[in-house]
């Protein structure tokens, strides 16, 4: 499937050199050339030098902003460059991933490298730099980052150089009807698409073997977070830049361009397709990646999530409402009455609070619902985990143990190992390849206070774990089958075991096409010295955490949220329907008094 | 709208302004229709600024501002508005002339007018009453101290430090004494983009191989932050990093004049040591992700690291005095 950097070049050598030729004359091309292109794609001249001035205002730029993460050189090996993953991008050999141009060939730098400077790479720690640096200033560092940093190639190596564009803006984008959108779910299996990408678009598939041009692991993107592509360029619902990807690749990545075997209108139909698949407000699924034509309408029609431009990330609502239902809670994900309420977003970071540090983190959200009836509570967790990890070794310790560096889990050190120079160090498993490492158990958790009625407002036990003062009841499952409740005083204290594991219970737990959907079910109270005693209609503090276990996420090492809060909606009380009513006559009496006094003093003044 | 963006930092002067210039743009164009003689009736140019401020604060501005806060904005220029339709007297006859003619119905026009007032107001106002009283659960606001008051003494690593009388150690001249007036000079420019003043030179550019004293301490500072810090408050220090968007209260903005540019750098040090945890009840220690630095990095390389900060947003600590 990956196409070598130069692959076009070497395939095409012959078209290039002749094309050098014309180009450097300035001829116009002749029409032999242009057949040649790929559909969608118009060949452009080599970019004149940039002025030596502008090179050296961007080298000021660069020695501000960009060194901590980019280095000295350019390679990508700055300060901050070992505890991150995805990695700061080595500059040298010219390789980037989101352009324009072909397969292989160089970016535009005025257009797809402004781009990336200006909108940042979501996903990455690359922010965006506009509203920071002035746009004049963001040229300047291209044109030293492009004239100094990369050594390999050159925009003025007519030789070597050309530039294939495609030309999104001349492209007017297919509609996403139904009928596209179906299209698409097919091609992406003709096209293999889903061979890394998963059945259902979430990475999953061969996630662990693939590697980038330096030998970094390297992981497909998760089609149902559009907010985290690369290339979204701060607009991630628009099917133009899958589209773009999708035409030219990602170059230095296994990702190939497919404008050699799709027709643009074939393109469309997977970027509307995939475009689709990016989560909406309404939770669509579609099995093993088969849509059927009622899918296909339901993806068509449904509204995107509301993105928060400071974050670039699905907005955040802080309350996790759960709706009364009579009779049993549902068995599966199937009922019908988990629809009676909206799911929430839950944001999640690194644990970076305390050692051992997640710098790597890669749970960074969560789908969650709430239905309870008279007895218990049951949560439906969803999240999105490109391999089921379930620990094949006895684990060394006990369920309630929390400080596990004794057990040789560690945090990544600043200045860790090279993946070249050790491989299989199990501190620095993101940038690693499969089998190097132990894996661990996938899981999940979430923390009430308990007796968090007698709380000062708005006082409450630490995130992590509670702590001295207030106590946290966790219930905390892992992929082993394992559920428990425990009482935890805080980040570095173990865990108590409550007498209330009889009680909860895992409705479902189950990893599918990328995806684990756990139904954890909980009575609604226990002792209420023990466990948290949950009520109707109150706002009840609640924190979760995840881990992935082919990440080496275990004990501290996880991914955690801010305190959330979860809300028992009680029924609609009469007095709602009662004081409108009340105030809807009283207003109209009013009208009647105001029209009435006018209509006398009118009368009154005739008469006068 | 993605051609005017909101500016980082000028937001409220950017509000006030563009606010003012719309009304000044309206007032134009109001005197030159009377001119011409198609002058909007007083009454509907004054309910149409109304408006107009109001889906200014409610869509322009970002992040949205509560309903109470748009209740009190929409209530003075309320006020406002009043006081200029009732500048004179007969301006103000002007302004309520629709209104009374409405009541009145003088005409078959006004008389359905009134109809429908009379039946949209109650609906209106009893729809608003309902969905007041349908129970709706809402964040609950807590007010948390971003800038609590600092102890008098913190203990770090074993070392008690008087924060009115402790020094950065790093913050010295060239002859290795403490010297802020020196150190200022080199930090960052206060102008867009805020940059070093001079890449060639190694009294400015801490990359530079020949970069000595404060200046090399400032890149070893940069190298922790950028190690540790920026997942959270940003590859810019204004708060916005990989993982901000999970956490609440958010990563404080250093790039911001209400941060660390109020603080004294022995503030900065106390509240970097000891992390969330170590803040009074009211910042909230239980919700904040702040790790207590001490379990992470030395003293030492706490002053390097708050120094950067300050280099690196362009400016001074606060001194006591």
């Amino acid at each position: 499937m990956s196409k070598s950097r130069y692959g076009i070049n070497v395939a095409r050598l012959g078209v290039c050199l002749s094309l050098s030729v014309l180009l450097g004359l300035g001829l116009p091309l002749s029409s032999g050339a242009q057949e040649d292109l790929p559909e969608g794609f118009k060949q452009q001249g080599l970019p004149a030098p940039l002025p030596a001035e502008q090179i050296e205002a961007g080298k000021r730029v660069y020695f501000t902003k960009c060194v901590w993460c980019h280095g000295v050189e350019g390679a990508g090996d700055g300060p901050g460059a070992v505890r991150l993953w995805p990695r700061p991008r080595n500059f040298n050999a010219g390789t980037f991933k989101i352009r324009h141009t072909a397969s292989g060939q160089l970016p535009l730098i005025d257009l797809d490298l402004l781009q990336t400077v200006t909108h940042g790479l979501p996903g990455s720690a690359m922010p965006s730099w506009e509203g920071i640096l002035t746009e004049q200033q963001r040229k300047d560092v291209l044109a030293f980052v492009t004239s100094q940093l990369v050594q390999d190639r050159s925009w003025q190596d007519e030789e070597f150089e050309e530039f294939f564009v495609l030309e999104l803006d001349q492209l007017a984008p297919k509609e996403g009807t139904p009928e596209s959108i179906k299209r698409g779910s097919e091609l992406v299996v003709e096209k293999k698409c889903i061979e890394c990408h998963g059945l259902e678009g979430r990475g999953d598939g061969n996630a662990f073997n693939l590697k980038d041009d330096w030998g970094f692991s390297i992981q497909p993107a998760d089609w149902h977070k559009c907010w985290n592509f690369r290339g979204s360029r701060q607009d991630p619902y628009n099917v133009k830049n899958i589209f773009r990807t999708f035409s030219t690749g990602l170059n230095g990545t296994p990702m190939p361009s497919f404008a050699d075997n799709t027709s643009v209108d074939e393109r469309w139909d997977i970027a509307n397709y995939v475009n689709s698949l990016c989560e909406r407000e309404q939770e669509i699924k579609a099995p093993q990646g088969t849509v059927t034509d009622e899918i296909a309408l339901t993806f068509s029609t449904s509204q995107p999530l509301g993105i928060d431009p400071l974050t670039d990330k699905p907005k955040s609502n802080f309350v996790v409402p759960s709706k009364f239902v009579e009779g049993d809670l549902p068995t599966d994900e199937h009922d019908e009455r988990w629809n009676l309420i909206p799911r929430r977003w839950i944001a999640m970071g690194g644990q970076i609070t305390h050692k051992p540090r997640n710098f790597v983190n890669r749970i960074d959200d969560m789908w969650v619902r709430a239905l309870y009836n008279e007895t218990h509570i049951e949560f439906m967790f969803r999240w999105d985990d490109r391999t089921k990890s379930i620990q094949e070794d006895e684990v060394d310790w006990d369920p309630t143990e929390v400080n596990l560096e004794d057990y040789g889990v560690e945090e990544q050190a600043p200045q860790g190992t090279t993946f070249e120079e050790d491989p299989f160090h199990q501190e620095s498993i993101a940038a690693k390849q499969k089998d190097g490492y132990a894996v661990y158990n996938d899981g999940v958790a979430f923390q009430f206070p308990i007796k968090w009625q007698e709380l000062p407002a708005p006082r409450k036990p630490r995130y992590f774990w509670g702590d001295e003062r207030f106590a946290a009841d966790i219930t905390k499952w892992t992929a082993d089958g394992t559920l428990g409740v425990y009482e935890g005083t805080g980040w570095d204290e173990d865990f108590t075991e409550v007498d209330f594991q009889e009680e909860v219970e895992v409705v479902k737990a189950e990893w599918a096409n990328g995806q684990w959907t756990v139904i954890v079910k909980r009575p609604l109270k226990g002792d209420y010295d023990e466990v948290a005693y949950l009520e109707q209609g109150k706002y009840i503090p609640m924190v979760f955490f995840a881990w992935d276990g082919h990440n080496g996420d275990v004990g501290r090492k996880m991914a955690v949220s801010a305190f959330y809060y979860l809300v028992m909606e009680p029924p609609i009380p009469m007095s709602t329907y009662i004081y409108p009513g009340l105030i809807t006559v009283g207003i109209v009496i009013i009208e009647g008094w105001v029209l009435g006094r006018r209509a006398n003093r009118r009368k009154a003044k005739g008469h006068a | 709208m993605t051609w005017l963006k909101l500016v980082e930092g000028y937001m409220p002067m950017q509000m006030i302004s563009e606010l003012a210039g719309s009304i000044l743009v309206f007032a134009l164009v109001n005197w030159a229709l009377n001119r011409a003689g198609m002058g909007i009736p007083k009454f509907w140019a004054g309910v149409g600024v109304w408006i107009y401020i109001q889906l200014y604060l409610k869509y322009r501005i970002y992040p949205p501002i509560p309903f109470s806060v748009r209740a009190i904005y929409g209530t003075v220029s309320g006020c406002g508005i009043f006081m200029w339709v009732s500048g004179s007297e007969g301006e103000w006859q002007e302004f309520k002339r629709p209104i009374l003619n409405v009541m009145d119905g003088i005409s078959g026009f006004h008389k359905g007018m009134r109809t429908a007032a009379l039946i949209v107001i109650p609906l209106a106002l009893g729809g608003f009453a309902y969905s007041s009283f349908l129970p709706s659960f809402e964040e609950p606001i807590e007010l948390r101290t971003v800038h609590p008051a600092p102890p008098a003494t913190t203990k770090v690593h074993g070392r008690t430090f008087v924060l009115q009388v402790v020094e950065n150690p790093y913050r010295v001249n060239n002859d290795g004494k403490y010297d802020q007036a020196f150190t200022d000079a080199r930090i960052v420019e206060q102008a867009m983009g805020r940059l070093m003043k001079d890449v060639n030179d190694p009294n400015y550019n801490p990359w530079d191989p020949n970069a000595e004293g404060y200046i090399k301490y400032v890149r070893e500072g940069g190298e922790i932050f950028f190690q540790n810090c920026h997942f959270c408050h940003g590859d810019n220090l204004n708060g916005r990093g990989l993982w901000a968007y999970a956490f609440n209260p958010i990563p404080a903005n250093f790039t911001d004049a209400g941060t660390i540019a109020q603080l004294q750098e022995t503030f900065v040090f106390w509240r970097v040591s000891k992390g969330g945890i170590g803040l009074p009840g009211e910042g909230f220690p239980w919700a904040s992700v702040m790790p207590p630095w001490e379990q992470h990095l030395t003293v030492d390389e706490i002053w390097k690291v708050v120094m950067f900060e300050y280099w690196h947003t362009g400016y001074y600590p606060r001194t006591w005095d």
